[in-house]
């Protein structure tokens, strides 16, 4: 992490720095409305309990329709062949792999705001997190399923595993960086799954603890592992969050570096880059951000729960973003800079191409949207408008799906022997697939508003106080 | 139907006959047994035929099942008649190659030859015999056909067999006994493409109507005056062979010929010349004169050069023109000019130059001429104004295709109605098939037993390597028939060699020692009475004089010519040649209007808007191709394509609907009727077609004015000679070797590579259909193309000089065959997951189809882009063309990659060879399939650790450089650089 924690205090911090001025005395609260302790239990739980309104139906059945177009969609292209999809003998990789970066990219702030805000002491992440951790969860899914059916023969997609198996001398080759990308994403989702289970455990108690006997009560029973409360529960519940945060963290920067080698290692100029390993983690961490803000925006809206992710909640948000890409637009001049200074043709070839040739207006989209409109948020009055800077943070998804587009279509597209030099356009289906991952993503993530406490109360209950005026102390919920 | 009352009545007759007889119990049996041991017959697959064939290298006893058997035969896809080997394995044809012990042809075959292969296979074949329309029988057809006949000749009614040029003796033996038996009749040669003013000319110049042999490798300067002779005029493989023989680096500058190509479209041969100058057809013919007179004037001989002084400037720079005329009298008599217009003017002016340069008897033979064409413009014209006012009685087409083929077309369907018998011999039901009262089809050459005589003196033979297919006849048989003395094609053609080509020689005292050594070898020398041309005829150049073809305000010159991948057309219907990308414009599946930048920019086209291209009442519309290179005002299409009565492939219906929402488009368009049309009215149409073309950038230069790639090199005679001079054509983007991450590679036995020669590669693709036959590559139609999805394991490159930004209107071609490079650090074989692309010991880069689970990271990680992914499950479902599947290649699954193995597969055999005959393989011994059927021999392959194999020594040539060495994958081919001498 690049960016130093005093810069991203909500909350007054111990160790020296510069709290913004706001964050002075009087401490602004973390949590709005003076909620008490059994309110948070209620404001947060109540939702599992009552049937859902409209807006969640229609969000529902619109992601399941969405979803299903892609499972259609996919169903197809097994069946008859990645001919369904508009690739070419030159161009081998198009929207399955830049959705597949797309979609990891977005799982990065997820495990940033559990884990490196956690170590950092970030108090402000509780109202986030969980939601966060969530939407990297199925982001993660989103991105598997891509390297699956990009496969010519994804039936045999179990190869990539280095089990013992009767083929003979034939194993994997340790020296791919597929096969890189195959450990560093299970890897990631297995933590990424555990650490956000974990998190969740005294929330699915509260959960149990007011539910009627019933089946309802043996689910959330199993699921919460048999949690007491008592005090040696929570101490365990610390330290294991605590260990997994350190595990966590490295991963973050791991993912990204590893899917970034699939490129870096390759001898296709514009791909063929030192710099794509930073490049990349930020770039994803930028998109993570991007899409937390999106999400929260809409769900405080929708869940009602202004008062627990507060404008300040979203401030904070906007200012990494913000910072990202600042970073970003150094990797994209650092880019430029070599391919000059590497007096390569080939590569300098490759960088005037992305920006001047058939592919221009997708650079100009990439540069439009990651460089020049997060230059917007320097604005406080921005930082803390939900509707200013919900369509930011979709514009800066987009921008971060066409830098990925841009990376990998334009340096293939035209390489090395201009004889083999060809355009690429996707079909349906492949506008379908990315359709329906979005329908998977998004129906995942209604599920989860739905059955599982979206905002971590038990995190809450602990920052109550912060900003307030010390009152007596609530009895243990 | 109905002006055969007697034939309806026949078949009325034996329909009723069927009807009456029921099956009685017996016959049931019978049928029942009959039927299944046909059946499990045609389950043990194919027959060979049942006379004696001799193999090419082993002896019949020797036959085991798997191994690949050759047989001497000849190519009969067009009258060139190449010497050609048929590998069959299990008693099917799987390949053909080319004859190396071939005088002519030397080992090379054309890509339309290789593909001749699948046209045997071709389930769109007539099946049997077709009386007005309806299968027949044999005895039905040849009873009614023999009653008619004779009812003819009572009558004295007037017969006329039509064919193409025909190159077999014992064929046009037969048609002299036919011709005897029925005295009325004559035998008509028309050849679509027509050379007849070359034949014409000479008759009136040295009084013999011949077409002389031409020695391109004699020749030091040759200017070719519209004459593609590398890729479609007359013999191309043979005058390949010579073109490249005179123009390997020797020691001397001096050893390599100068060719000067002026033509009116851009061309092959023009892609290869040192000079080439475009100039419209309108202007030919004041060009050789204007040539012709200085020619002339150098020598001194005046008289000669007031014949040819036409007084009209030629469109070409006179001190072009001078120096053209100085290289020529430098080079008397190893000198060649030729031509490949059939303008009898022009060529009588050709004739006349070769005489002044002395080329008669030198560079060009017309003491043993070639019979390569014959075809009779005005004998055929003739033959269409006697059907027309009905004086013909029977008409046999005996292979010839005039209802598609000629431009007076409309005619012969007139005259065609007024004819009393109409016999069709094509193999197919083709647009005069469909015409006439019966087709009696022809085997195909591979089925039947056959000779040609392409040059006097050379008689080649063709073998069956396969018992026909289908109820076919070989038209020997046929004619045979009709005239009473039956007989099979085999017994009459040893019965011909007995007779007439066996007493001729000296070598053989026995017929059958001789006649197993003309089948062994496919090809026989023999000693010929050669013709005695007359002294030049200077009165022939009496009444030459230019006039210029009218060409109307407002409209453009046309140029029709015969197609790289389709030829005349005869072949249409072949898969693999549609799908050939044609050379120079690199399209697929259907020809184009090809027009300079300039043309099209006075009309207000860009490339791929359909215009409509109209002369009188005759209107075809075709997408544009903006072409380099080409004159100004001059628009070029290639024939052979809109048969609309040769089978699916040829109409271009799509071979398998890959997405529900795509919509093929429609292949080529037919120019026949255009042929000979001067000029065309041009007009855009509103719509726009996107052009299956496989490859869409055409400069080394990237754009924005950057420097040339060094991709195609070239080099100026100065740099290249002597070979393996010090001085290499360098770039400075070739580095020293640095130092290496991985160990090397170690190769205790072979190291296979490749060294290809782009001073010989003509680019004429003989290797890209040679490579597609050998390694079971799909077809994979037209929609497929036009998404760059081609499955080609080799490809020819096609650059022009210039850039995009700043094209050249004349610039040189340079083309490049590019093929998997077998790189020693191969950049495909670390990204794989599965490794399934691996090293071998012996240094090939190896594929494991059945390990592949199609990630498609190598093909991106290959600087070369010459690994093939297999999009879909490619059409195998025509069962009949999978018997041209070769069974040593596995046919690749959908989802997988694929590329070129080096022929693997006949690495193995050769070592398993050598290895049973206890000896190491020797250098030469493995050829894949490419480097065989090269015609200019441009390819060499073998074990470049052995320091004398030819492939080694090429990769010391001061012209050797690696493609893209820069990148440090270390490839194990060499491309040798082209040496191209500009000067004027």
């Amino acid at each position: 992490m690049e960016t130093r924690p005093s810069e991203l205090a909500v909350a007054p911090v111990e160790a020296g720095g510069h709290p913004p001025e706001w964050a002075l005395s009087p401490h602004p609260p973390l949590v709005d409305g003076e909620k008490s302790l059994h309110q948070v239990t209620e404001d947060v739980v109540s939702p599992l309990e009552r049937f859902p309104g409209p807006a969640w139906y229609a969000g529902f059945l619109l992601s399941a329709a969405a979803f299903l177009l892609g499972v259609i969609l996919v169903t197809h292209e097994i069946w008859t062949g990645i001919g369904t999809w508009g690739l070419n003998t030159t161009v081998g990789w198009g929207w399955d792999i830049t959705n597949f970066v797309f979609w990891i990219g977005i799982g990065h702030a997820g495990t940033l705001i559990s884990a490196i805000l956690f170590l950092f002491r970030q108090r402000w992440r509780t109202a986030v997190n969980r939601a966060a951790e969530a939407m990297t969860l199925f982001a993660v899914m989103c991105a598997g399923v891509f390297p699956l059916i990009h496969m010519g023969r994804p039936w045999l997609a179990y190869w990539v595993f280095p089990y013992p198996n009767h083929r003979g001398p034939l194993w994997v080759n340790f020296r791919s960086p597929l096969l890189w990308d195959v450990f560093a994403i299970s890897t990631y989702f297995l933590v990424s799954a555990t650490f956000w289970y974990l998190g969740l455990l005294p929330d699915l108690a509260s959960v149990r603890d007011r539910c009627k006997p019933g089946l309802r009560r043996t689910i959330f029973q199993l699921a919460s592992l048999g949690w007491s409360g008592s005090g040696r529960t929570w101490a365990r519940y610390e330290t294991v969050y605590l260990l997994l945060a350190g595990l966590a963290t490295p991963l973050v920067f791991s993912v990204h570096t590893i899917v970034s080698f699939d490129f870096a290692t390759s001898i296709v100029p514009g791909w063929h880059t030192t710099i794509f390993p930073p490049y990349f983690v930020c770039g994803a961490i930028f998109s993570g951000l991007a899409m937390v803000l999106t999400l929260m925006i809409v769900a405080r809206k929708v869940m009602r729960f202004e008062a627990y992710i507060t404008t300040r909640h979203l401030d904070a948000l906007s200012r990494l973003v913000l910072l990202t890409s600042c970073i970003v637009t150094l990797a994209y001049l650092t880019e430029f800079f070599m391919a000059w200074y590497s007096a390569n043709p080939y590569e300098r070839f490759a960088f005037l191409n992305r920006a001047a040739g058939p592919y221009g207006w997708a650079f100009a989209i990439m540069i439009a949207c990651n460089v020049a409109v997060p230059q917007l948020l320097w604005f406080r009055g921005i930082r803390t408008s939900p509707a200013l800077l919900f369509p930011i943070s979709i514009l800066i998804n987009l921008g971060m799906w066409f830098e990925r587009f841009v990376i990998i279509t334009t340096s293939l597209h035209r390489d090395y022997l201009p004889s083999s030099w060809s355009l690429y356009a996707p079909t349906y289906v492949e506008v379908g697939t990315f359709v329906g991952s979005f329908g998977l993503f998004f129906t995942c993530f209604f599920l989860f508003c739905r059955f599982v406490p979206m905002i971590a109360a038990s995190e809450i209950k602990g920052v109550l106080h912060d900003g307030r005026t010390p009152g007596p102390a609530a009895p243990p919920h | 139907m109905n002006r055969y009352p007697e034939f309806k009545k026949d078949m009325k007759t034996l329909e009723t006959e069927d009807a009456r007889d029921g099956i009685r119990r017996r016959q049931f049996l019978e049928i029942l047994a009959s039927s299944f041991t046909a059946m499990s017959l045609s389950g043990c697959g194919f027959r060979p035929p049942k006379e004696k064939i001799i193999p090419y290298l082993e002896q019949p006893e020797d036959v085991l099942p798997g191994v690949a058997q050759g047989y001497a035969s000849t190519c009969g896809c067009c009258p060139a008649a190449c010497g050609m080997l048929v590998k069959c394995r299990d008693g099917r044809p799987i390949k053909l190659e080319g004859n190396p012990q071939h005088p002519l042809s030397h080992g090379g075959l054309c890509a339309r030859g290789h593909a001749g292969l699948l046209d045997l296979y071709d389930s769109e074949r007539l099946r049997g015999p077709l009386a007005h329309g309806l299968p027949s029988s044999w005895p039905l057809v040849d009873a009614e056909i023999l009653r008619q006949l004779a009812g003819i000749r009572e009558q004295n009614g007037p017969i006329r067999i039509l064919s193409r040029t025909v190159t077999s003796p014992t064929l046009r033996q037969a048609i002299a006994e036919f011709s005897r038996v029925f005295p009325t009749t004559r035998h008509v040669t028309s050849d679509p493409v027509s050379s007849s003013a070359i034949l014409e000319a000479h008759r009136r110049t040295h009084g013999e109507r011949a077409l002389p042999g031409y020695r391109f490798e004699r020749a030091k300067v040759i200017v070719s005056f519209d004459a593609d002779f590398l890729g479609t005029w007359i013999s191309p493989v043979e005058f390949t062979r010579g073109w490249a023989q005179g123009r390997r680096l020797g020691l001397e500058r001096s050893t390599v010929s100068w060719h000067v190509q002026c033509e009116a479209r851009q061309s092959l041969t023009g892609g290869n010349a040192d000079l080439r100058i475009p100039i419209r057809p309108s202007d030919l013919l004041a060009a050789v004169l204007d040539l012709g007179s200085r020619v002339a004037r150098r020598l001194r001989f005046e008289s000669g050069e007031k014949l040819l002084a036409s007084g009209e400037p030629s469109a070409i720079p006179p001190e072009t023109l001078d120096r053209i005329a100085e290289r020529l009298v430098d080079h008397l008599g190893r000198s060649l000019v030729v031509s490949g217009s059939n303008d009898l003017d022009v060529q009588l002016a050709v004739n006349f130059i070769n005489h002044l340069l002395n080329n008669y008897g030198n560079t060009l033979d017309l003491s043993q001429p070639s019979l390569q064409q014959e075809g009779n413009d005005e004998a055929w014209d003739a033959l269409v104004s006697d059907m027309e006012e009905a004086k013909v009685s029977a008409l046999i087409l005996l292979d010839a295709n005039p209802a598609y083929e000629h431009p007076r077309r409309e005619a012969f369907r007139r005259g065609l109605a007024k004819v009393r018998l109409t016999l069709s011999l094509a193999p197919r039901k083709d647009e005069t098939a469909s015409l006439v009262g019966f087709v009696c089809p022809d085997h195909h050459f591979l089925e039947s037993w056959g000779d040609a005589h392409p040059h006097l003196g050379v008689y080649s033979t063709a073998q069956p390597a396969v018992a026909p297919l289908f109820n076919t006849r070989a038209a020997t048989e046929s004619l045979l028939t009709w005239s009473g003395i039956p007989s099979t094609a085999y017994d009459f053609l040893r019965k011909y060699w007995r007779e007439n080509l066996f007493p001729r020689q000296k070598r053989w005292e026995d017929f059958e020692a001789f006649w197993d050594n003309a089948l062994h070898e496919g090809v026989t020398l023999i000693e010929e009475e050669r013709l005695k041309p007359a002294a030049f005829n200077l009165q022939a150049m009496a009444d030459l004089r230019p006039i210029r073809p009218p060409v109307a305000a407002g409209e453009l010159e046309l140029v029709v010519h015969p197609g790289i991948p389709l030829g005349d057309g005869r072949q249409a219907n072949n898969p693999w040649l549609q799908e050939l990308p044609d050379p120079i414009t690199k399209v697929t599946w259907g020809n184009v209007a090809s027009l300079s930048a300039a043309s099209a920019r006075s009309l207000g086209v860009v490339e791929g808007r359909i215009v409509e291209i109209a002369a009188g009442d005759r209107a075809v519309r075709l997408p544009v191709h903006i072409q380099p290179g080409m004159p100004p005002n001059v628009v070029a299409i290639a024939l052979g394509y809109g048969r609309w009565a040769a089978g699916k492939i040829a109409a271009n219906e799509p071979i398998r609907k890959m997405l529900p929402i795509e919509r093929e488009s429609p292949g080529g368009e037919d120019l026949y009727p255009f042929l000979g049309t001067p000029s065309v009215r041009i007009t855009p149409t509103g719509q726009m077609a996107a052009l299956a073309k496989t490859q869409t950038y055409d400069y080394q230069a990237p754009p924005g004015n950057g420097r040339p790639r060094p991709l195609a090199r070239e080099a100026t005679p100065e740099q290249a000679v002597p070979e393996a001079g010090p001085q290499p054509p360098g770039h400075s983007e070739d580095p020293a070797e640095g130092p290496a991450l991985w160990p090397a590679h170690e190769y205790p036995g072979h190291r296979w590579a490749m060294a290809i020669d782009l001073n010989a590669c003509t680019g004429c693709s003989a290797c890209v259909v040679a490579c597609q036959a050998e390694n079971n590559i799909p077809v994979v139609g037209k929609a497929e193309i036009r998404k760059k999805r081609d499955m080609h394991w080799i490809r020819i490159d096609r650059y022009y000089s210039g850039s995009e930004s700043n094209p050249e209107e004349n610039p040189s071609v340079s083309f490049q065959p590019l093929l998997c490079q077998h790189c020693e650090n191969a950049p495909c074989e670390t990204v794989c997951p599965v490794l399934a692309t691996l090293h071998s010991s012996e240094g090939l880069n190896m594929q494991v189809y059945n390990r592949c689970v199609g990630t498609r990271y190598c093909a991106n990680n290959c600087p070369y882009k010459t690994r093939r992914f297999n999009w879909f499950d490619y059409a195998h479902n025509d069962l009949l063309q999978n018997l041209a599947l070769n069974p040593d290649v596995t046919v690749r699954t959908r989802g997988i990659m694929e590329k070129c193995s080096f022929c693997a597969q006949r690495i193995a055999e050769a070592k398993a060879r050598a290895r049973s005959e206890g000896r190491r393989v020797v250098d030469g011994e493995v050829q894949p399939a490419c480097v065989q059927s090269c015609p200019s021999a441009a390819l060499v392959f073998g074990d470049i650790r052995d320091p004398r194999s030819r492939v080694a020594r090429a990769a010391t040539s001061g012209r050797a450089y690696a493609l893209l060495s820069e990148v440090g994958t270390k490839p194990s081919i060499t491309y040798l650089a082209r040496v191209r001498d500009r000067g004027v």
